[in-house]
């Protein structure tokens, strides 16, 4: 099982050192994208510091989970396109090895991107992102990474289901939860109704508690607690509608038919 | 008797209300060819593609080593593997890169000296550092076929892997089937439309048409089944005794052109037609026979004769 991993990892290694594109989207795009957020919340730290702090740490959260969910669902997709994927599954590769390589692979880009973000933000624009205290940002970031594993997860199932003709929600879709999560503002800025849909979202508790956290960083647990069982719950509905998806994409064919 | 590697009975699937595989049922013993033929839309593709578990069957069983696929998923494709002209590997990585990860997806023991010994028989060793996409077509046969023997695998299902090669490329690679088929006692499902291939490497043939198997034997057998031969004579003089020898005898024949006749005839009754047509007078100055090929079988299943089918 261990090799079998391993070898899935090893395969996202080649890939990723071998394709431009990866070091785009993984590097160049998510580092411009912060050094852009991080100029223009310079320029309103004058007027309101805080809403610039809002800023910086929703950028650096944002990154996240972008990355961990990009990582999930392109991960197959550079096989889809290689027509690759089908020699991978005809070996003794099963799902839950093949997608526990990928949340590995994920946890590693996104911990090096945000790492990367982190320190450009320490450095350059004097933020510290461990000010929302340390283990709040352990379990705040246990909490994006479970979400975007749930996201990454249904999209590659709904790829395999419906095939590359929907391609471009691997990378597209995820941005949906950047309003609706409030990641750059206060929840109380979204209109009524919308605002119940947010607190649907597990995430939303990890941005507002983060905000409060960069004024008060003691532990609220209600909000953690809340991002986790929210997370539990769609980490189970997503592994139900991930198998149906992938059972389902085997059953009419569309597995095989996605690579020619 | 031979241990039988993949045992399938009666496998069905159904897409909606069309049926692609109507309950077809077959064996590979250990060390046989077998060729899986028919023409497009036969339900090739289909049968391979639920036998290496990347489509589902509606119904079925298959046994790979007498255990039950579904069951003992990995067990089973540890044992086999596959190669196609449809699927290639990872284009980005390198040839060397990609034979490493699946030697390890196969859990392969010393993996490098494993695919430097299957790479110099096969003769890619000098395409390792080359990214998979960059290569011809005969190149990625040759280091996909590295990739389907990477595990010593007991059984090999290849769908149609000379389909993009052309003829001199292909040549070299069925040599090579019968090599390592020999080396190796290794079994093989085989698909293609090149009868010419079939007949060479295989030892047992499955038509497939409609999703159901219409004949199954070996090539020889098969081609048995279609008793006409051609005889094509070509004569100086006068048409009409041999004409009228040819209605007298009941023979179908036409003609190519004012002095050649093509008769449609079983294999035996070759010899006494010549002689027959010599007694009687018909000056013959060359003759042509043409035996039925698998082709032949291979055009009228295609075209839907019924004689040689099985139900």
């Amino acid at each position: 099982m261990i090799e079998r991993i391993k070898a899935v990892l090893i395969q996202e290694y080649y890939i990723s050192y071998r394709s431009i594109e990866v070091w785009m989207d993984n590097i160049f795009f998510p580092v411009m994208t912060a050094l852009v957020f991080g100029l223009i919340a310079k320029y309103l730290s004058g007027e309101n510091a805080l809403a610039a702090d809002y800023l910086i740490l929703g950028m650096s959260f944002w990154f996240v989970i972008q990355i961990a969910q990009y990582s999930i669902s392109l991960g197959a997709l550079w096989n889809v396109w290689s027509r690759n994927l089908s020699n991978m599954f005809i070996s003794p590769l099963s799902l839950t090895e093949y997608m526990i390589a990928q949340i590995i692979s994920s946890l590693l880009k996104s911990i090096v991107i945000f790492g990367a973000i982190s320190l450009m933000y320490y450095f350059v624009f004097n933020f510290n992102i461990l000010k929302i205290g340390y283990i709040n940002f352990i379990l705040h970031l246990i909490n994006l990474l479970i979400f975007s594993w749930v996201i990454g997860m249904i999209l590659l199932g709904v790829i395999f289901k419906y095939g590359t003709r929907i391609q471009a929600l691997a990378w597209g879709s995820i941005f949906l939860f950047q309003p609706l999560a409030a990641v750059f503002f206060p929840v109380s800025v979204l209109p009524p109704v919308i605002q119940q849909i947010s607190l649907l979202i597990p995430i939303t508790y990890v941005f507002e508690g983060a905000r409060n956290n960069l004024i008060n960083p003691v532990i609220n647990w209600q909000n953690i607690g809340m991002a986790f069982f929210l997370n539990i719950i769609y980490a189970i509905i997503s592994t139900f509608i991930f198998k149906y998806l992938f059972n389902k994409s085997k059953e009419t064919g569309q597995f095989a038919r996605n690579e020619g | 008797m031979a241990d039988v590697i993949l045992r399938v009975e009666n496998l069905f699937k159904d897409y909606g209300k069309f049926q692609a595989i109507g309950g077809i049922s077959f064996q590979i013993p250990r060390g046989r060819v077998v060729g899986l033929l028919g023409p497009n839309g036969a339900g090739k593709t289909t049968t391979i593609q639920i036998l290496v578990g990347i489509t589902l069957s509606t119904s079925g069983k298959i046994k790979y080593f007498e255990k039950d696929f579904d069951k003992n998923r990995q067990y089973c494709l540890q044992r086999i593997n596959f190669t196609s002209s449809f699927n290639t590997l990872q284009g980005r990585i390198t040839v060397w890169e990609n034979l490493l990860v699946f030697a390890r997806l196969y859990s392969v023991k010393n993996p490098e000296s494993r695919i430097k010994k299957l790479s110099e028989e096969l003769e890619i060793m000098d395409l390792f550092n080359q990214p998979f996409q960059e290569l011809s077509a005969g190149q990625k046969t040759r280091v996909n076929l590295v990739k389907s023997l990477i595990n010593d695998p007991e059984l090999v299902l290849m769908d149609e892997p000379t389909a993009s090669l052309d003829p001199d490329i292909a040549d070299k690679m069925l040599s090579l089937l019968e090599r390592i088929k020999k080396e190796r006692d290794l079994s093989i499902l085989y698909t293609s439309h090149d009868m010419d291939e079939v007949s060479r490497i295989c030892d047992e043939v499955i038509f497939l048409d409609h999703g159901k198997i219409v004949a199954q034997d070996t090539p020889l057998n098969l081609t048995r089944k279609i008793s006409d031969s051609e005889l094509k004579i070509m004569f100086d003089g006068n048409k009409k005794p041999l004409e009228n020898y040819l209605i007298e005898k009941e023979q179908r024949f036409s003609y190519l052109n004012k002095n050649t006749v093509v008769i449609k005839t079983g294999e035996k009754q070759i010899p006494k037609l010549i002689f027959g047509l010599g007694k009687e007078g018909v000056y013959i100055t060359d003759i042509e026979v043409f035996k039925p090929t698998l082709e032949d079988v291979f055009l009228e299943i295609a075209r839907g004769g019924k004689n040689d089918r099985k139900n």
